[in-house]
């Protein structure tokens, strides 16, 4: 039992180290870099009066360590300050903006679970035959591709295809919320389409492994069918081992719609970070980049615990 | 598992990246046009005898366009890689063989840096830096040295275990001299395939960001920034960004096929 | 003679293999190639049968074959087995399937791998129940209890809730066996059921295996590579070499007079017998100061960030001494913390205790002798490596020169210097990692079972060389082993250990002769009974 919790206390430190390292790379790289969030907010002919004034308003003035705790202070009660570019608290900006990027990633998620388990199945039955090698070099193909690519050519098809069709189109979730799924289909799928390839690649060997594996073996000789074999064995274990995969892919498509918002004009993360980028909007980015971060955190964290969970061999180490 | 279509994918691999590399040796010698020269009267042509690729809203040439493109997204790859294995070298190989404190810090710092989407932070960096070629490179550098890192770590980790490793240290020879003569000679095996994933992971990234605009400035141009351009008028001519888009893609394909072949050649795992 | 149900009639022979001939189709990088060329041979109904033979022989295609579990790309073009009078041959692989288990029982090498890491072992088991068409949940988990008992777990309830990890090597054997006889099959295919298993274990194993054999009347079809193995266990022997059947006889014919020469040869070869070599115990002075002493020395693997020290020590309270010029033997099972205590003598693991150890380099020589050498170098460059921290005070030829006689010491032709590892056999890479200790002019060598993965005939001449090295250099060894005959034949002392402690230590006759503690006295039974 002592073994077990501690087990648990050295997860949660770490989690909790690498927070506080990713705080502060990301907080240590906005403050070294040159540019001023006072200068941002009042323009380039403010007088050095002006500044200093605001600077002393938001805090410019306190020593960093200062600065810092109040920004992680901020970031745990959302409270991050104003946005320098738009005068608007910067966890309104990203809360208006995360459906779009939360349902493309989920929809993303679902399409990459959907389509690559049940061909990594298939494909690992006869490994090397006809179908297994049609399906491994397309998988190649797809993963090549990048998602933006993809998404341009996805729609110079589509205008070819429905006159109907118009790139950009969108509609809030408020107003139409099945409209709001609709828009988001297409560049969920050209997001989903590479981390398909690297989630079949990955199912497929691990499921030829467990195939070739001694206990496959053993339940083969003493009679159990294939079929019980992949259900019962096979799939459970490579599930285990699947885990960590999926969270890479989740966090990659998150990363991934962040570009692919930018090709469909879809109002979400990505498009507010690019804003941000272009008016040097140092509030509203180290709070972005910081949540996106604080995202994967939790998901490889949360995996982790899942992969240990479902393994009896660390469960009851 | 062994797999005689492994070879295949050598050579395919091999052939793909042969084109890509080609034009790019051609190109720094020969384009068929300036590759910035506009021609007002032949805007946004069909492709044709004199334009093989087209021409853009400029009227530039857009083969020359892609063949000078080559040279960006090819350099941005290599060097990109060149300082991730640098720095996947450096603190992967001691983490592994140190262990201990030595590991987790390093393991810490790198953990934390691959918990920012790879994308996020060079798009962050060069913000930060402002967007220029070189800075991409090196903010690529240091979103993949952590990738590298942990191949060397677990490599060494594994070849620690190796007797030989071991008698050298009954022996008595000193760390670092173990670490450079008697462990990274005997990486090479994992590190080949994830150099070439590395390259082709890079072009990806490289091609987002310069579609973005945070890449390589114009008037230069790599095959993402031609996409962007293109994206106007991929309706009207779809040529812009069908041809950029070929040579990304065959680029990447081929570093993926090559990977391919020598990851299985060489009997070792890997992404 | 029709009204009889099939499965009622009494055979002679259980299984019947008549012309049996199995081939791998030719692929573009091998030729075909035929693993079994006409084999005919029959299992007596409630005999135990061994089925002999080195790698490559067919043994294992042997038995897949009459499991009907043979790789996909293997072709069967001619012959019949056949079960009972039923030609297995013609069956439908559905219905072949279904035969195992209930008919058929098979285990395997492996028990490390060979059970579902995620299951628990009673669900595994039910596993087996549930896809035979047991439906009936009380009965399924009396069954298992019943079996559980029989092969050797007294609380078969708790077993029942055990993962595969958290059982010992043998006692996933057992729950293996268990497995393979669950649904009482007539006939019992064990394919090196042994092989990675220590002797002790082993002998355990056999004995139940032989219980099972009269208890439930079950045929046993035995396969090894180790004809001395079987020798108290089977009834009848078949040596295989090459897919052809070379002898066939009752296993005491065998054993005592082959009359094919490769059957001999396996004999001989299987395991080191050094009584035909000639050594002598190595002389020592135990009123000189000893060249390694370790007191109280304990050692354990720390797991976690904050593994606590004690936690798990795999070795406590190790008291020994090494004399300038003895060989000293250090004999246990495996698990018992042999190669932890030559971790810790060697400095490669934070220890708790006193261990004093000789000046300069100590000699170490493992057990593996594909990895002993690096294989990104020349052999040159292991030599010149090993003599680096000493290096400075050596001219070129100094260095030169006591290569040319390292290599000579070890008897190594001057033109392996120039090869890479990958290119030598196993004898002469231990040969090369000897000359790297013996360069550095050692007063300790730690021969970490350094036999144990070659042949026989390289065995003998590397435990030659190595008392040839101690009588001429006057070097000390310490020498872990597990072959009880080595002792005998070289070592002065020897060292018994189980489970982290030295449990005995003296001189090897007496040790030997008349052991006092009870792991040494388990573990000398089970060595008797298996290769004297």
């Amino acid at each position: 039992m002592g073994r077990k919790t501690g087990f648990i206390i050295s997860k949660i430190l770490e989690l909790l180290a690498t927070l506080l390292v990713v705080s502060l790379l990301t907080f240590v790289a906005f403050s070294v870099i040159p540019g001023d969030t006072a200068q941002v907010i009042l323009g380039p002919d403010a007088s050095q009066a002006q500044l200093d004034a605001l600077r002393s308003e938001l805090g410019l003035d306190k020593p960093l360590i200062v600065q810092y705790l109040n920004w992680i202070a901020g970031l745990f009660t959302f409270n991050l300050g104003k946005s320098a570019a738009f005068g608007v608290p910067v966890s309104d900006l990203i809360a208006e903006r995360l459906p779009v990027t939360i349902g493309m990633s989920i929809i993303a998620l679902i399409f990459v679970i959907a389509v690559s388990y049940p061909l990594s199945v298939l494909s690992a039955r006869r490994p090397g035959k006809v179908l297994d090698q049609v399906f491994s070099v397309t998988g190649h193909i797809l993963f090549a591709i990048p998602p933006f690519v993809l998404s341009l050519i996805s729609i110079i098809a589509a205008s070819a295809l429905f006159s109907g069709f118009r790139a950009g189109q969108y509609f809030s979730p408020d107003e139409n919320f099945p409209g709001f799924i609709g828009c988001l289909i297409l560049p969920s799928f050209c997001i989903a389409l590479p981390k398909i390839a690297m989630t079949f690649k990955y199912m497929r060997s691990s499921i030829i492994e467990q195939n070739a594996s001694e206990y496959v073996k053993n339940a083969k000789g003493h009679g159990l069918t294939d079929m019980r074999i992949l259900m019962k064995h096979v799939l459970p274990n490579s599930n285990v081992s699947a885990i960590t995969v999926i969270s890479i892919v989740l966090s990659d498509i998150l990363a991934g719609s962040l570009i692919v918002e930018q090709v469909f004009n879809l109002p979400g993360m990505g498009r507010l970070l690019l804003s941000g980028i272009a008016r040097r909007d140092f509030p509203l980015l180290s709070g972005m980049v910081f949540y996106i971060a604080f995202i994967t955190v939790l998901l490889y964290f949360a995996a982790d615990v899942l992969g240990s969970i479902a393994d009896p061999r660390i469960r009851l180490k | 598992m062994k797999n005689p279509s492994s070879k295949i994918f050598f050579i395919a691999g091999c052939i793909l990246l042969g084109i890509v590399l080609l034009i790019f040796l051609i190109s720094l010698f020969w384009t068929p046009y300036d590759p910035s020269a506009t021609d007002p009267a032949s805007k946004l042509m069909a492709p044709s005898a004199a334009h093989l690729f087209g021409t853009d809203n400029f009227g530039r040439d857009t083969l020359s366009r892609v063949m000078d493109a080559s040279k960006y997204t090819v350099f941005i790859s290599f060097a990109g890689v060149a300082i991730a294995l640098a720095l996947g070298l450096v603190t992967g190989i001691p983490a592994g063989y140190y262990g201990g404190w030595t590991d987790r810090g390093i393991m810490l710092l790198s953990n934390s840096i691959m918990c920012f989407p790879g994308i996020l932070l060079a798009l962050v960096a060069v913000a930060v830096a402002g967007p220029s070629m070189y800075n991409v490179v090196w903010a690529l550098g240091l979103v993949f040295a952590p990738t590298f890192a942990r191949v060397c770590r677990i490599g060494t980790m594994e070849l620690k275990q190796r007797d030989y490793i071991i008698h050298a240290r009954v022996m008595g020879i000193r760390s670092p001299r173990i670490m450079a003569l008697h462990i990274l000679p005997n990486l090479t095996g994992s590190l080949l395939p994830a150099t070439v994933i590395g390259l082709a992971n890079m072009t990806l990234f490289e091609s987002g960001m310069s579609y973005l605009g945070l890449g390589v400035q114009p008037p230069d141009a790599s095959f993402g920034k031609l996409l962007a351009d293109a994206q106007s008028y991929m309706t009207r001519a779809p040529w812009l960004v069908i041809f950029p888009s070929l040579m990304l893609v065959i680029y990447i394909l081929g570093l993926y096929f090559v990977s391919e072949g020598i990851r299985v050649r060489s009997g070792k795992g890997g992404n | 003679m029709e009204n009889i149900p099939s499965e009622h009639i009494r055979h002679i022979h259980i299984v019947k293999i008549k012309d049996l001939t199995l081939k791998f189709p030719a692929t573009d990088k091998e030729p075909e190639h035929i693993v079994l060329d006409k084999l005919t041979f029959g299992i007596r109904d409630g005999e135990i049968i061994g089925l002999i033979g080195n790698s490559g022989s067919g043994k294992s295609m042997t038995a897949y074959s009459i499991a009907g579990l043979l790789p996909g790309n293997a072709m069967i073009t001619e012959g019949t087995i056949k079960y009972q009078g039923k030609d297995l041959l013609s069956m439908n692989p559905k219905d072949r399937r279904s035969m195992l288990g209930k008919d058929i029982g098979m285990i395997f090498q492996e028990p490390a791998s060979a059970l579902d890491p995620l299951m628990k072992v009673g669900k595994s088991l039910d596993e087996i129940l549930l896809s035979h068409g047991i439906k009936d949940k009380a009965e399924r988990y009396n069954r298992i209890s019943d079996i559980l008992k029989t092969v050797g777990f007294d609380q078969p309830e708790k077993t029942y809730e055990r993962y595969p990890h958290q059982l010992s090597g043998g006692q996933r054997q057992r729950i293996l066996i268990a497995g393979a006889v669950l649904l009482s099959p007539k006939l019992l295919i064990c394919d090196e059921p042994t092989s990675s298993l220590d002797t002790v274990t082993t002998v355990a194993i056999l004995d139940l295996l032989r219980k099972l054999c009269t208890d439930m009347k079950i045929t046993i079809l035995f396969i090894s590579h180790d004809l001395s193995a079987v020798k108290n266990f089977c009834d009848r022997v078949i040596v295989m070499k090459n897919g052809k059947i070379v002898e066939s006889d009752t296993t005491e014919d065998i054993l005592m007079n082959p009359k094919n020469p490769y059957t001999a040869e396996l004999l001989t070869n299987a395991r080191l017998d050094p009584r035909t070599l000639d050594l002598t115990h190595a002389e020592y002075n135990p009123d000189e100061d000893p060249v390694l002493s370790c007191k109280d020395v304990s050692a354990a693997y720390t797991a976690s960030l904050w593994g606590r020290w004690d936690e798990n020590l795999v070795l406590s309270g190790v008291n020994m001494s090494v004399y300038p010029g003895e060989i000293k033997g250090l004999i246990g099972s495996s698990g018992c913390g042999k190669t932890t205590l030559v971790k810790t003598i060697l400095g490669l693991m934070k220890s708790g205790g006193e261990i004093s150890r000789p000046e300069g380099a100590i000699g170490a020589v493992f057990q593996d002798p594909v990895s002993c050498l690096n294989p990104a170098h020349s052999i040159l460059w292991h030599l010149k490596e090993a003599l680096r921290p000493m290096r400075r005070s050596m001219s070129k030829e100094d260095i030169m020169s006591a290569i040319d006689n390292a290599v000579d010491t070890v008897g190594l032709d001057r033109s392996y210097l120039s090869r890479r590892p990958d290119e030598l056999s196993g004898g002469q890479r231990q040969r090369v990692a000897i000359a790297m200790c013996v360069i550095t002019q050692p007063k300790l060598i730690i021969a970490d079972e350094p036999f144990s993965s070659l042949d026989a005939t390289s065995a003998a001449e590397i435990l030659k060389l190595l008392a040839k090295i101690n009588r001429e250099k006057k070097v000390a060894i310490l020498m872990i082993t597990h072959n009880i005959h080595i002792v005998r034949a070289v070592c002065s002392t020897v060292a018994v250990m189980d489970a982290g402690k030295i449990e005995e230590d003296g001189i090897t006759e007496a040790v030997l002769e008349s052991p006092k503690s009870e792991a040494a006295i388990r573990l000398l039974d089970a060595e008797k009974r298996l290769h004297s």
